[in-house]
């Protein structure tokens, strides 16, 4: 195997960990801006619930980019799912703040 | 004296653009993702129709199980990434440890869900209320989609056991199905514990 290759290859390997460590960041974040069973039984605010759709967005364009190697991949793939997560995502939102 | 730019690091090649895995299962994923996106969209409208008893049912729900599931199939999807680098530099043995490590989780996330459906349907929470319908359906298919990409981990293991095929597409195409599992979870984790 070539040396660019071998390059590229740690290069991925790399981002495929960074991709790993932020996902779990944002799981863990997101757990705690969401209230647990002992708290008050009201509707989360609309803010806290933007930035929960906001991680979940990034989290999805994660796994997609760098697990599922779209960042790689020709356009029309980068655009079906890029815009697979906005339709997604912004209806959540709007249905859930209606 | 050296012309401008002639002491400057030589650029890394540009990546070419690919398609990972193949046409065929794009498709299979892209379908399987807008069939999901449909069900969750349906969801959020229910939910809407009767936001206080979904939010007051899902309060029952442990959202530190769910936190704990959501880390084992990341970290699920981890090794199945590194299995397919491993698989690119030849090495064959270790592509074969990290797919069972991949295994390994999506049996661990099972057995976690199991322990968690046993949990709820012992306080009494079943179909019958409207939040848990769409908990044990939306949950249920997503273990039917595991189940299978389990199924599909196996046959790239094979691919890997035989050092006559070892088809470095085969074993992108199966780890493919396995990072849709896992990406179509971020997003039952986020609609069902955590917009509550």
């Amino acid at each position: 195997m070539s040396a660019p290759d071998d390059r590229l290859l740690r290069k991925d390997r790399r981002t495929v960990f960074a991709a790993w460590a932020a996902l779990t960041a944002a799981t863990v974040l997101a757990r705690f801006l969401s209230p647990g069973e002992s708290q008050s039984a009201t509707a989360l605010g609309d803010e806290l619930v933007a930035a929960i759709v906001v991680l979940g967005l990034v989290k999805c364009r994660l796994v997609l980019r760098c697990f599922m190697e779209v960042r790689h991949a020709p356009r029309w793939l980068r655009f079906a799912t890029d815009g697979w997560l906005a339709v997604l995502w912004s209806a959540l939102l709007v249905i859930y703040l209606i | 004296m050296t012309a401008p730019g002639t002491t400057a690091r030589p650029r890394p090649p540009a990546r070419e653009r690919r398609l990972p895995g193949d046409a065929d299962m794009w498709v299979m994923i892209l379908g399987d993702l807008f069939i999901f996106g449909c069900y969750f969209v349906t969801y959020m409208v229910f939910r809407a129709m009767s936001a206080d008893e979904f939010t007051a049912s899902q309060r029952h729900l442990d959202i530190d199980v769910g936190v704990v599931n959501t880390v084992v199939l990341l970290t699920s999807s981890l090794f199945a990434a590194l299995a397919v680098l491993a698989v690119r530099e030849g090495a064959s043995r270790q592509a074969q440890r990290l797919l069972l490590a991949t295994g390994a989780c999506g049996v661990l996330f099972t057995l976690i869900k199991a322990y968690e459906w046993h949990a709820e349907i012992s306080h009494g929470h079943t179909i019958h209320d409207e939040f848990y319908s769409f908990y044990f359906v939306l949950t249920g298919v997503h273990l039917v989609h595991l189940a299978l990409g389990l199924l599909v981990l196996g046959v790239a293991g094979r691919e890997l056991r035989n050092p006559r095929r070892r088809r470095p597409a085969i074993v992108e195409q199966c780890v493919l199905f396995w990072h849709m599992v896992d990406l179509l979870w971020v997003v039952i984790f986020a609609l069902l514990y955590l917009m509550r």
